[in-house]
C-alpha cells in the first residue's frame, strides 16, 4: 500500500511522461489523419471524359461545327458574297445574303466555324475564312489555301473562347479591315496574314490548318495545326 | 405573465440566466449596423430558395435528347425549373439575393473600414469578415456554373484558364478544382457539391463564428453615445423584443423587395442564352469581377515577368497576382494599425483622412478598372484607361485628404469660436 504511494509522478520506465506521451499520440495520430485525407482526396480523380482525345490528322473532312448544316462535309464555290456589316458570332454561311442557304458550301467571303469530321472536341475547333488567294500575304502559309480557304483554331490564344469573325473594321483599334475577332477580350487577328494578333490581349496567332481538298471535292485537313492550340499552360 | 406561460420551460430548463444574457443584449442604433443583418439576411433567403431549386435541378452534363434536341441535363433540368408554378420566380430570387449578398457584404466593409470598426479588440473579425466576403464570392461563381448555359459555360471556362495560366501547380490545381480540363463531365458534379454543401457549410460555420466575437467583443456604439452610459456599458435597444421586431420588419422587407425585383427584372434568362454551343457569346462577367476583367484588359500583353525559370504571363499578373496582392493588404489592414487602446466607438471620416483618402483612391481604382471592362463599348482607347487607372485614384485620394483637411480647419474654427463666450464667463 505504502509502495503506492511512493510511485514517483513519472513511472514510465522508459523516463517519457504522461504529458509528452499523449503529445506524441495526438501529434502522430493528427499527422496519418491529414496524410490519409490527402491521400483519399488525391485519388479523387476527373470523371471519364466523353470527349476523345483525338487530334486532327490528315485527311480528316471537315464538317459544319453548327447551323443547319451541321455535319455535312464543307465544299467549295466561288460564288461572292456582299459583306454584311457587324460581328458575327454565329456564322452560317449564306445566312446573310438574303438567299436561302447553300447547303454544303462555303462561297467566296463567308466564314463559318468547322470541325475534324468524328473528332468533334473543343480543341479541334476550326474557323474556316473563303476569301480571294491573292489577298493573303505571308506569314500565311500560302500553299494551304486550296480555292482561297483558310483556317485556323478557333481557340483564342488568351484565355481560351472561341474566336468569331468581324465583317466590320475597327480603325479605333488600329484594325481597318474585316478580322477574326474574339469577343472575350476584343482580341483581334488578321487572318489575311497568318493570323497575326493585331489588337488586344492574345499573345500569339492561332495556328493555321494545312487545308486540301480531295477527290469528292471537300475539304480536308493536309496535316495538324502548326502550333499549341489556345492558351498555353502556366509557366509556359 | 409572460414569466407563467414559460415558467414550465423555466423549470426545466432555467433559461432566464440565458434570457439575462442574450435577449436582454443591447443593440446600438445606427443605420449603417443593418448592413450586416442584410447580409445575414440575404443568406438565409438563398439558402431557402437553393433548397427549393435543389428540389429539382440536375447536377449533370451529360447530354440529353428531349423532343429531337440534345441539352446538357442541367440546362434542361433549370428550363423546366423555370416552367414550374414558382419555379422561375424562385430561381430570380436566388440569383437577386447572390448580387444582394455581395453587395452588402462589400458595403458592411466599407462601414467597418470608413469607421474604424477593425481596430483593436475587432482584428479578428476583420479577419472573418474577408473571409466571408472571399467564399461569398467563391459561391456566387460556382452557382454561376450550375445552369450550365452558354454564358455561364463561357464564364467559368475563363475562370479555368486564368486558373491554368498559374506556373507550376496551375494546370493540376485548375484540372482538381474543375474534375478535369474544363468543360469536363465532372465539373458539374464537383461544384455542385461545392456550391450546395461545402461552401454553405464554410459560410453557416464563419457567420457563426462572427457572430460569436461579436457578442463577446460587444459592438462598436456611434460617438454620439459616448458619456451618456456607466463607462463598459453600451447603450442600444434590447434583442428582445425591439431589435427582434426591427430584424423581424427588415426580413419581410428583403424578401418583399426581392420578389418585387425579380418579378419585373428578370436576371439569368437562360432560354435566351441557350444551351453551350462551339461559339462563344459576348459576355461580361458579373460586376463583382468586372474590375479584374478590366484589369486583363489594361495589363498589356508583352508584359511577363520572369522568375526563378518560369514566366508570368499577363493573365497571372492581372488574374491572380495583383488581385491576390489587394486582398492580402485588405487582410493586413487592422495589423497596420498601431494604437494600443480598444477602440469602443465609431470614428468619424474625418478623424484619419490618411486612411480616409486611401479608402477613396483604392474605390476609385476598381471603379475605373470596372469601366474599363467597358471600353470598347465606350469607344475610349486603351491608352487613356491605363493613364485614368493611375491618375483618378490619385486625383480622387488627394482631393479626399484636402477636403478632410478644409473641413477640419473649418469646424475647429467654428467650434473655437462657438466656445468663446463660454470661456469666457468663467
Ligand atoms: C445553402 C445554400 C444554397 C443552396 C442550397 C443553393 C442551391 C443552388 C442550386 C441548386 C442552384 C442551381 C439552380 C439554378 O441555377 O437556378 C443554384 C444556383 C445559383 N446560386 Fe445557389 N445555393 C445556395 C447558396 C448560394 C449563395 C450563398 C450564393 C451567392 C452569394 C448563390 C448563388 C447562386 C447563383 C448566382 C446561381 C445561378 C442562378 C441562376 O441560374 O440564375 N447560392 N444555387
Ligand atoms: S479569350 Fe480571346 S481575347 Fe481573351
Amino acid at each position: 500500500m505504502a509502495e503506492e504511494h511512493e510511485r514517483p509522478e513519472h513511472a514510465n520506465q522508459a523516463g517519457i511522461g504522461r504529458r509528452t506521451l499523449l503529445r506524441w499520440v495526438v501529434g502522430v495520430g493528427a499527422f496519418s489523419s491529414l496524410a490519409t485525407l490527402a491521400l483519399v482526396l488525391g485519388t479523387v480523380k476527373p470523371q471519364q471524359t466523353s470527349q476523345r482525345d483525338e487530334k486532327i490528322k490528315a485527311g480528316d473532312v471537315l464538317v459544319f461545327a453548327l447551323g443547319p448544316n451541321k455535319g455535312d462535309p464543307i465544299t467549295s464555290t466561288n460564288a461572292s458574297a456582299s459583306r454584311p456589316a457587324g460581328i458575327v458570332i454565329v456564322p452560317e454561311p449564306g445566312q446573310h445574303k438574303g438567299e436561302p442557304i447553300i447547303p454544303t458550301s462555303v462561297g467566296l467571303g463567308d466564314v463559318t466555324l468547322a470541325f475534324p469530321r468524328g473528332k468533334e472536341m473543343h480543341d479541334n475547333l476550326i474557323i474556316l475564312i473563303h476569301l480571294k488567294k491573292s489577298r493573303f500575304v505571308p506569314p500565311t502559309h500560302l500553299n494551304w489555301l486550296p480555292d482561297g480557304f483558310v483556317a485556323y483554331s478557333a481557340i483564342c490564344t488568351h484565355l481560351g473562347c472561341t474566336v468569331g469573325y468581324s465583317y466590320e473594321p475597327m480603325p479605333g483599334a488600329g484594325v481597318p479591315y474585316p478580322h477574326i475577332h474574339c469577343p472575350c477580350h476584343q482580341g483581334m487577328y488578321n487572318d489575311m496574314a497568318g493570323a497575326e494578333v493585331v489588337s488586344g490581349p492574345p499573345p500569339r496567332p492561332v495556328p493555321q490548318l494545312p487545308l486540301a481538298l480531295n477527290a469528292k471535292g471537300e475539304l480536308v485537313a493536309d496535316g495538324p495545326f502548326d502550333g499549341p492550340v489556345g492558351p498555353l499552360p502556366g509557366g509556359r | 405573465m409572460q414569466r407563467q406561460g414559460l415558467g414550465w420551460f423555466e423549470e426545466r430548463l432555467g433559461w432566464s440566466g440565458f434570457r439575462e444574457k442574450f435577449l436582454d443584449k443591447a443593440f446600438p442604433m445606427h443605420p449603417s449596423f443593418f448592413l450586416g443583418e442584410i447580409a445575414l439576411f440575404s443568406f438565409v433567403i438563398l439558402v431557402i430558395t437553393g433548397i427549393y431549386l435543389l428540389f429539382s435541378y440536375e447536377p449533370s452534363a451529360q447530354i440529353i435528347t428531349v423532343g429531337g434536341r440534345s441539352f446538357p441535363a442541367a440546362y434542361h433540368s433549370v428550363t423546366q425549373i423555370d416552367k414550374q408554378p414558382f419555379g422561375l420566380i424562385v430561381r430570380q430570387v436566388h440569383h437577386w439575393a447572390a448580387h444582394l449578398m455581395i453587395a452588402v457584404v462589400i458595403l458592411h466593409l466599407l462601414r467597418v473600414f470608413f469607421t474604424g470598426a477593425f481596430k483593436k479588440p475587432r482584428e479578428i473579425n476583420w479577419v472573418i469578415g474577408i473571409l466571408l466576403l472571399l467564399i461569398t464570392v467563391m459561391a456566387g461563381f460556382t452557382g454561376y456554373l450550375l445552369p450550365y448555359d452558354a454564358f455561364s459555360v463561357t464564364a467559368s471556362g475563363i475562370g479555368y484558364q486564368i486558373a491554368a495560366s498559374i506556373p507550376w501547380i496551375g494546370v493540376a490545381l485548375a484540372k482538381f478544382v474543375f474534375a478535369g480540363q474544363f468543360p469536363a463531365i465532372g465539373t458539374i458534379p464537383r461544384f455542385f457539391g461545392y456550391h450546395v454543401v461545402i461552401i454553405p457549410l464554410l459560410l453557416i460555420g464563419l457567420i457563426g463564428l462572427h457572430l460569436l466575437v461579436m457578442i463577446k467583443q460587444k459592438h462598436t456604439e456611434p460617438s454620439s453615445s459616448r458619456g451618456r452610459v456607466a463607462p463598459g456599458r453600451l447603450l442600444g435597444i434590447p434583442l428582445w423584443p425591439q431589435q427582434t421586431s426591427l430584424m423581424v420588419m427588415l426580413f419581410l422587407l428583403m424578401t418583399g423587395g426581392l420578389l418585387l425585383i425579380a418579378s419585373i427584372f428578370p436576371v439569368h434568362p437562360i432560354e435566351l442564352y441557350g444551351p453551350p454551343g462551339p461559339q462563344t457569346p459576348t459576355v461580361k462577367p458579373d460586376w463583382y469581377f468586372l474590375w479584374v476583367f478590366g484589369l486583363l484588359k489594361l495589363i498589356p500583353g508583352w508584359l511577363e515577368i520572369h522568375l526563378g525559370g518560369t514566366v508570368l504571363d499577363p493573365e497571372v499578373i492581372g488574374g491572380i497576382l495583383l488581385p491576390s496582392l489587394l486582398i492580402l493588404l485588405i487582410f493586413l489592414v487592422p495589423f497596420l494599425n498601431r494604437t494600443r487602446e480598444r477602440q469602443n466607438y465609431l470614428e468619424p471620416v474625418t478623424k484619419h483622412p490618411l486612411r480616409t483618402s486611401i479608402g477613396t483612391g483604392v474605390l476609385m481604382l476598381l471603379l475605373t478598372l470596372s469601366a474599363a471592362a467597358y471600353q470598347e463599348v465606350l469607344d475610349i482607347s486603351l491608352a487613356i484607361f491605363r493613364l485614368a487607372a493611375v491618375l483618378l485614384p490619385l486625383l480622387v485620394g488627394i482631393a479626399t485628404y484636402l477636403a478632410i483637411r478644409l473641413f477640419r480647419g473649418w469646424r475647429s474654427k467654428t467650434i473655437k469660436r462657438a466656445r468663446e463666450p463660454l470661456s469666457s464667463d468663467r
